[in-house]
């Protein structure tokens, strides 16, 4: 009879997991959107700051990441059509402080940064193509690059 | 250990669907032995190839001839991930099961039936969404 109730609630558990995670997919988020001082942005961030983009995607990723994969297709077409946004991944696998200093808990999660290396948002999940495109154009056509 | 290709994501979520049907019997009955089979199955995938577990025969003796072909793969090393983590509750359930202890046995199968059923109806991986909360919270077992 325990067990029962036990595939009931594990049933109820994995429903609502389930829905919470598929609601949050590509969410954008501007919460941690830098402040005009210089942010404190981890070594291995700073040096995939693309000179002379606008924007610079960067996708935290580790190996046991299955839509990393799909991220990575997405975002490496988009910046490869669109002027002045550049896309670049980080495997933190095998150095999860790095993901721990930036506040990222899940992968893929993709930073969208300007050229100084302030956060301009970051993308939860795999991202939504058209919304992530709408929320990086007042970026992308400032006069910088 | 041995390198495994990528794999049709069906596969794993055919294979997903029967480890969620398994782990139902055995919370259903509270056979250990089941439970058992299933931790070697789940040790088997997870530390020598995906290769050796029969659901992913099956599919592609009997289902792939029968579906479309599709071109998108899916990366082993999450799959087998996936798989350690399911070893680690299965193996808690069995030695619970076993041990007198149902309560442990039930709990532990209950979280493994979670992680299957994630996997088999949204095709979330929690134990690979999960790794880095897993790192933060056992950053000395890693090192």
């Amino acid at each position: 009879m325990t067990g029962a109730w036990a595939v009931l609630g594990a049933v109820v558990v994995t429903v609502a997991t389930g829905l919470l995670l598929r609601s949050r997919e590509g969410r954008i988020s501007t919460r941690r959107a830098g402040p005009p001082a210089v942010p404190d942005l981890p070594e291995p961030v700073r040096t995939l700051l693309a000179p002379g983009a606008a924007v610079t995607l960067v996708q935290i990723s580790t190996t046991f990441c299955a839509p990393c994969r799909h991220t990575r297709v997405l975002l490496s077409d988009l910046a490869g059509r669109t002027e002045g946004l550049r896309h670049a991944e980080l495997d933190v696998t095998r150095t999860p402080e790095v993901a721990a200093r930036l506040g990222v808990l899940r992968t893929p999660t993709t930073l969208a940064l300007d050229p100084a290396g302030r956060e301009l948002l970051r993308v939860s999940g795999v991202p939504e193509r058209s919304a992530l495109l709408d929320a990086l154009r007042p970026h992308l056509i400032s006069p910088i690059g | 250990m041995l390198k495994d290709v990528p794999v049709d994501p069906r596969g794993p979520r055919f294979s997903a669907w029967m480890t969620t049907l398994i782990l139902v019997v055995v919370l259903l009955t509270g056979w250990w032995r089941l439970l058992a089979a299933q931790t070697v199955l789940f040790a088997m995938c997870a530390f020598i190839s995906l290769k050796l577990n029969p659901w992913g025969h099956v599919y592609r003796a009997v289902l792939q001839p029968r579906l479309a072909p599709v071109s998108e793969r899916e990366e082993a090393a999450p799959l087998r991930f996936a798989q350690g983590v399911g070893f680690v509750f299965a193996l808690v359930g069995t030695i619970g099961y076993a041990a007198g202890l149902p309560a442990v046995g039930v709990a532990a199968t209950s979280f493994a039936l979670v992680a299957a059923l994630l996997n088999a109806a949204f095709g979330l991986c929690l134990g690979c969404e999960a790794y880095l909360l897993i790192r933060r919270a056992a950053p000395a077992a890693s090192r």
